[in-house]
């Protein structure tokens, strides 16, 4: 079972905060904000949920929480209307920046889409290489912040966020991203940079792997017997966090 | 330069690729890579080809000095002649018969006859048959639902002695799972008024020995500070000794402690590694647990009856528990000795017979890891988060020997890490 509120929280900072890293690491993604003439904010305001602003500039996107200043400030009723919006299957209608809707049906929409075409690659876009990595290193980033949405919103995953002791777990593929699971009383932060002290380490030995493991194609305690997938260091939080990833993957499923 | 050269480990993988294939995980459990988080698992072995006393050599030939012990189950070294013997002629007579063997008579009056709070014995198999007895027989004797445990707690792998986020376990499972904290009487007063009495029982193990943190020794006047709650609350006291058992005291964990509990779990060290657990209780909980709807297959196997009897027999003529507790003394302190000449805090806990082991030099055990597996991979074999285990096969020269190959991996660690020193 998956909860709606938690789903909307995974959807806001984990999904649509993948879009800092679209825009980083894409050439199209980079080629569809480049036309922003002035700096455009974008705000997410869900009652009973979550809040966050994105920021765009013509040479990338940072997510901030709350709601900010903004230029385009959309409120969404309930949860359940943020999830549709995501979805597809509902409208958002700003209430402030009216004058912006060209940015929301033209910019926004664009890199939306190029997100979910990277997200929910077809087997033929990932013959491409390079589409490959990029798609792999998305959804890295979107499970690494999702993971921290999950043990902090999901009453399982709170369970197993719990039973973890304070400091950074570094989540990282080799020669890849990596991200830094920060735990303090029993609450997680996700920063999308590596851990200079970690207590634990959870590191997968390629992009490959990590794509086939993300994708359920292999089996994560083999891997670990193979020494694939390198844990270390305080593995009560590792076996913690990797019960909170069984949990990720129901609601990204 | 290291004066015990590194093991190779190329037949245990070759083994272990065979086995993914047809083995979930390879080696699932406590004994796997993933449960026993070897790290890194490139210095430890797989599969074993044979053990003896308190040696085990793997699938590459590879000699270990085992202080792990099977994880509890060797206690008088592996292959003990008096417990094989009895075994070997016990499975000559029968074992799974249709009536069970006149041994199992045997067995359980030697249980009674050892265990200062036992009136009676159920066998079974593993330490998780008895725990779950336990559980049921403490929910039918008060009619009571909630159940209390101590934080840290692991009493086996049945869905009731499970967490709520584990993988296949339902919530409703463990809903009436109540965790307080060790050493808080306070707390369990709190936990009962919160459940408005309605608890059947408390189990635990006889002090904390959980993974990942220093062991905490628990003392007579908590016991029977606890001992004394349950009475007053009507609460069935529940000991779990699988892993301690017969290891601290023959008569009983309760027994070292200085009280009586009410049902007390035996495994690991009842039969020397053949397959038995037992659930003792006090003759007031007899007809309760004879109510309970429960039996296995081979729970009335007469080999491992005959083994522990002789098991039984040699544990108390040798004194193991005396013996255990002077043993792993030595050994832990030439441990702490050789971490501290070359500049590392190791910080032994728990009772001598089951040390805790870590290296106090830094907060993520890393070090700790990396100094167990230099010794593994040089044929000293202990765990990095697990309690160990001594066994009565270990003599003072394997006490020495594990001595000097944990000073030579501490060694090794110490030239990897030369920024401990600045």
């Amino acid at each position: 079972m998956t909860d709606t509120k938690t789903l909307a929280y995974l959807n806001m900072y984990a999904v649509l905060g993948t879009l800092e890293n679209l825009c980083e690491l894409d050439s199209k993604a980079q080629e569809i904000i480049s036309c922003l003439k002035k700096p455009v904010s974008l705000c997410f305001d869900v009652k009973g949920g979550p809040s966050a602003t994105l920021k765009f500039t013509n040479k990338g996107c940072r997510m901030e929480d709350g709601v900010r200043d903004c230029d385009i400030y959309i409120p969404v009723a309930s949860c359940e209307k943020f999830n549709g919006i995501i979805d597809g299957v509902v409208t958002p209608f700003p209430l402030k920046g009216l004058t912006k809707i060209g940015f929301l049906l033209k910019t926004f929409t664009a890199l939306t889409d190029r997100l979910s075409e990277l997200m929910k690659p077809t087997e033929e876009a990932l013959k491409d290489r390079a589409f490959f990595e990029l798609s792999t290193k998305l959804t890295f980033y979107t499970i690494s912040v999702a993971l921290a949405q999950v043990g902090n919103q999901d009453a399982i995953g709170k369970a197993s966020a719990s039973y973890m002791l304070d400091g950074d777990v570094s989540f990282l593929i080799k020669n890849g991203p990596a991200a830094t699971i920060r735990i303090k009383d029993n609450h997680l932060v996700t920063l999308k940079t590596k851990a200079e002290k970690p207590r634990a380490i959870m590191q997968f030995d390629s992009l490959d792997l990590a794509y086939d493991l993300f994708n359920g194609r292999i089996n994560s305690l083999e891997c670990i017997g193979r020494g694939t997938v390198e844990i270390r260091g305080m593995l009560s939080m590792v076996d913690n966090m990797n019960r909170i990833l069984d949990r990720v993957a129901l609601y990204l499923g | 330069m290291s004066k015990f050269p590194e093991y190779k480990h190329d037949k245990s993988h070759e083994y272990f690729d065979r086995a993914i294939k047809v083995i979930p995980s390879g080696i699932y459990g406590h004994l796997g890579p993933a449960e026993g988080l070897w790290v890194p698992v490139s210095k430890w072995p797989f599969y074993s080809e044979r053990a003896q006393g308190t040696y085990f050599w793997d699938v590459d030939g590879n000699k270990y000095i085992d202080f792990m012990c099977a994880y509890g189950p060797n206690v008088l070294g592996y292959n003990d002649p008096d417990v094989d013997a009895a075994a070997q002629k016990q499975y000559k007579l029968g074992n799974c018969t249709t009536s069970p063997s006149k041994v199992m008579v045997e067995a359980a009056e030697n249980l009674v006859d050892t265990v200062a709070s036992a009136d009676w014995a159920f066998f079974a198999k593993n330490g998780s048959d008895t725990t779950t007895l336990a559980v049921m027989t403490a929910r039918a004797h008060t009619h009571k639902k909630k159940m209390f445990f101590l934080k840290g707690f692991y009493h086996g792998d049945f869905q009731w002695a499970q967490k709520v986020d584990y993988p296949g376990i339902l919530p409703e499972e463990v809903a009436n799972n109540v965790t307080v904290p060790w050493f808080d009487m306070q707390a369990l007063e709190d936990a009962y008024n919160a459940c408005d009495g309605d608890v059947a029982g408390l189990i635990a193990q006889p002090y904390d020995h959980g993974n990942f943190s220093d062991n905490r020794c628990a003392s007579k006047e908590y016991w029977q500070a606890v001992r004394k709650f349950c009475d007053e609350k009507g609460m069935v006291l529940i000991f779990d000794d699988v892993r301690t058992g017969f290891r601290l005291d023959i008569a009983g964990s309760d027994h070292y402690y200085g009280i009586k509990a009410d049902l007390i779990c035996f495994c690991k060290a009842l039969a020397n590694g053949y397959n038995m657990s037992a659930l003792c209780g006090g003759e007031h909980m007899k007809s309760t647990v004879s109510g309970v709807t429960y039996t296995g297959s081979y729970w009335m196997s007469a080999a491992p009856f005959a083994a522990s009897l002789a098991c039984i027999s040699k544990m108390k003529k040798l004194d193991t528990p005396k013996m255990f507790r002077e043993m792993g003394t030595k050994l832990t302190d030439g441990f702490k000795a050789a971490g501290k000449e070359h500049g590392f805090d190791l910080v032994v806990s728990g009772e001598p017979a089951l040390f805790y082991l870590r290296i106090a030099n830094d907060d993520s055990l890393m070090l700790h890891q990396e100094w167990i597996s230099e010794c593994v991979s040089r044929g000293l074999f202990l765990a990095s988060h697990h309690n160990h285990f001594m066994n009565a096969a270990i003599t003072d020269a394997d006490i020495k020997k594990a001595i000097e190959i944990a000073e030579d991996a501490f060694s090794v660690v110490e030239k990897n890490h030369p920024e401990l020193k600045g």
